[in-house]
């Protein structure tokens, strides 16, 4: 029943999506989060619970600062793209150690980006 | 060419059904006088395309408008909603009305639900306080005939609602479908059935005929000898290998739906550049198609080669010598097939530009690795590595449920790193589909030891050296592996379960064998311990199997049933039910949920 519960809550969250500043929607995922936390079985569950929550804060902060609405909602693999095309390679870095990306992941990550945007010397350098 | 196929050659005459179901239609219609706007569940929209034909519906005074959230602009003051239950629709339904309603509109509401009312949606609709505006009724559909040998349900969402939703009601559909089909072909007397789903479908088809008795005297000697039921969950490795049959690739590909395809104008040949798309028909009316459709798609392309190379000879000799009327007859009469060749050559070219792409053979390369069992890393890295390349999420949950069903679940270790590089590159709203994966048994943590080695053996699921052209084992579908759900019936067929037991016994759920009492009485119809009556029905046509599948059978497998059916030695025509046509991608989409 708790876990039903839960699920609930992390269901709403995308329910309240089109809120501009996503603030209850970042609660909401943290109320999940602990109502995950309280039963072992779901230690998968909170974690990724927790992972999003940060996600969506990291993406509010990029889109204030590029001034483009187009990170949140988008994975972490996506963010870090995105990153990369606009060439803002520190804060593709950033999100990259944020969450642990792997090395095979971020290595594919990156020469797909590069490659989207034809920055051919960058792929050669790297 | 008709979309509607020409049902009369089949095994057994599936007219009847189809008749049936359009004098139903039609007099739903005819009941509600004058003009009326027809509103239908897109969803149903492919099924009555294969019932009846639009301008019918048009000759009955009907407007046909397809149901979505947007009000219906119609000058009808008579609105029929023709719908299956599903409470999204009873919203729209109920949207409609308040909009109505408040432009001071007046009209006369039915719905009709497909194939039986249901109290939620009826009590959405009381909530919604338009409960008592409507008139309901019922559109019993609950076969569809999609071709002179396959038989739908029509029930798309079946395997998931039962895996992850605990919702059965849709069993009780199927056993009152097979339960209808016998009141038209007479009492079914042997009943074989594997799994939990399939058990109780047996079940609830003895209490219906205590119920509801088919009374066996007057049907005389009845059409189908055997019922099979399946449930999917026993066999979820073959729709999740990618089917290599001239239907099951175009179904992979291009997504057959009711019995044709959609596809851009421009691959058929046509010059317009607009990106039209258009309809092709496909099912055994189509001679060529009824000829090729189940061959592996390797051959196909030789078999349109040849034809196309003899009929460009008997060109040649037409036009260097002299010809007698009656030459120039058969000549004629070839060109007539011209349109069907020209259709399939373009079709198949259209596959064949898909299938020779790197990351399909890669893909198929990796199934065979995993049905094979033969490395658990090299399968677990692919999948990683598309995981982190974002292919198309559909392709990697596919290969994981292989990974994952083959490997009784993976090592918890995996399982959550896996997990998680998922929810990191294709967003963290899957975890709903993750979730209900794993509730459906599909991906999951690993539990003992798999039984899959064991099975793929004593079934001789792999199979060397598969000749495609001239086949002798049903394992040409998959170019190699023989589906595990066709070798069952097999065996099913040849011997019923008792040899089987031990093999049985690895795969989920209970099966039972029961004979049907209603012949008790009637010593023809006494079989032999463990086998059935290896004689042939009275009047010199083969004893009919009716093999159904709870939730949905692929284009592959049906193929390797009419495989078995022509094969010599064979004593019974097989005839399939199915709750859907599935493959790979439409039955891990239906377990996709979307959040939002």
């Amino acid at each position: 029943l708790l876990w039903k519960e839960s699920w609930e809550m992390a269901k709403n969250p995308m329910a309240s999506r089109g809120s501009p500043l996503h603030g209850p929607r970042i609660k909401l995922i943290e109320k999940a989060q602990s109502l995950f936390s309280e039963t072992k079985e779901h230690a998968f569950e909170s974690k990724a619970a927790e992972e999003h929550a940060r996600l969506l804060r990291i993406q509010h902060e990029l889109e204030v600062s590029t001034k483009q609405p187009i990170f949140v909602d988008s994975s972490i693999s996506d963010t870090i793209r995105t990153c990369i095309v606009l060439g803002n390679h520190r804060a593709a870095l950033k999100v990259k150690t944020e969450f642990k990306v792997s090395e095979k992941r971020w290595y594919w990550l990156k020469v797909f980006a590069l490659a989207t945007i034809r920055d051919w010397d960058a792929l050669e350098k790297f | 060419m008709a979309q509607i196929p020409n049902l009369q050659n089949g095994p057994i005459n599936f007219t009847p059904i189809r008749d049936q179901s359009q004098k139903e239609l039609l007099t739903i219609l005819k009941n509600i006088r004058g003009k009326k706007c027809l509103v239908i569940d897109p969803k149903l929209g492919g099924s009555l395309s294969l019932i009846v034909q639009t301008s019918l519906l048009k000759e009955h005074g009907a407007e046909l408008h397809h149901l979505n959230a947007d009000p219906i602009e119609t000058n009808c003051t008579k609105v029929v909603y023709l719908v299956q239950t599903q409470l999204h629709l009873m919203k729209f339904i109920s949207s409609h009305i308040h909009n109505d309603t408040s432009k001071g509109l007046q009209r006369e509401y039915f719905v009709y639900f497909v194939p039986r009312r249901a109290v939620a949606c009826e009590k959405l609709l009381e909530d919604e306080k338009v409960h008592n505006l409507l008139t309901i009724g019922e559109f019993p559909l609950y076969v569809l005939p999609l071709d002179e040998d396959i038989l739908s349900f029509e029930l798309d969402l079946s395997y998931k609602e039962c895996l992850t939703d605990g919702d059965t009601t849709s069993l009780w559909h199927i056993a009152k479908a097979i339960h209808k089909l016998e009141f038209s072909f007479g009492l079914i007397p042997n009943v074989r059935a594997k799994g939990k789903a399939s058990v109780r479908v047996a079940d609830m088809l003895n209490r219906m005929q205590a119920e509801e008795p088919v009374n066996s005297t007057d049907m005389g000697v009845p059409e189908i000898n055997t019922l099979i039921i399946l449930d999917r969950e026993l066999d979820m490795v073959t729709p999740m290998c990618s089917q290599l049959t001239y239907e099951g690739l175009m179904d992979e590909f291009l997504h057959i739906n009711n019995g044709a395809v959609e596809i851009d104008a421009s691959i058929m040949g046509a010059n317009q550049q607009d990106g039209k798309k258009m309809k092709v028909p496909l099912n055994s009316t189509d001679k060529l198609f009824r000829e090729t459709r189940d061959l592996n798609f390797e051959v196909v392309v030789q078999v349109l080669r040849q034809k196309a190379t003899s009929m460009k000879q008997d060109y040649t000799e037409m036009t260097t010598t002299n010809q007698t009327v009656s030459e120039l007859k058969d000549f004629v009469k070839k060109l007539n097939s011209l349109p069907e060749m020209t259709r399939h050559i373009n079709l198949a070219q259209h596959l064949s530009t898909l299938t020779s792409k790197p990351s399909f053979l890669g893909r198929l390369d990796m199934e065979h690795t995993i049905v094979e069992a033969e490395s658990y890393d090299i399968c677990f890295e692919y999948i990683e590595e598309m995981i982190h390349k974002q292919e198309p999420f559909v392709n990697v949950l596919r290969l994981l449920i292989l990974l994952s069903v083959t490997n009784a679940g993976l090592p918890k270790r995996n399982f959550d790193y896996l997990r998680r590089e998922i929810l990191h590159s294709y967003g963290f709203e899957h975890i709903a589909t993750l979730n209900n994966l794993e509730k459906a048994g599909l991906v999951k943590k690993q539990e003992g030891k798999s039984n899959w080695l064991t099975i793929k053996r004593a079934l001789q699921l792999v199979v060397e050296d598969t000749d495609t052209t001239n086949p002798k084992d049903v394992s040409y579908v998959f170019s190699g592996y023989a589906p595990l759900s066709i070798r069952l019936i097999q065996h099913a067929i040849r011997s019923g379960w008792r040899p089987l037991e031990e093999i049985l016994k690895l795969l989920p759920g209970p099966h039972t064998e029961s004979k049907r009492s209603a012949f008790a009485n009637s010593p023809s119809y006494d079989i032999l311990p463990g086998g059935l009556r290896m004689d042939k029905v009275e009047d010199g046509r083969r004893a009919l199997v009716l093999v159904v599948f709870i939730g949905g059978v692929t284009f592959a497998e049906i193929s390797a049933l009419r495989f078995l059916s022509s094969q010599e030695g064979m004593a019974y025509d097989i005839i399939i039910g199915t709750t859907k046509i599935i493959n790979g991608n439409t039955l891990t989409e239906s377990f996709m949920e979307k959040l939002g």
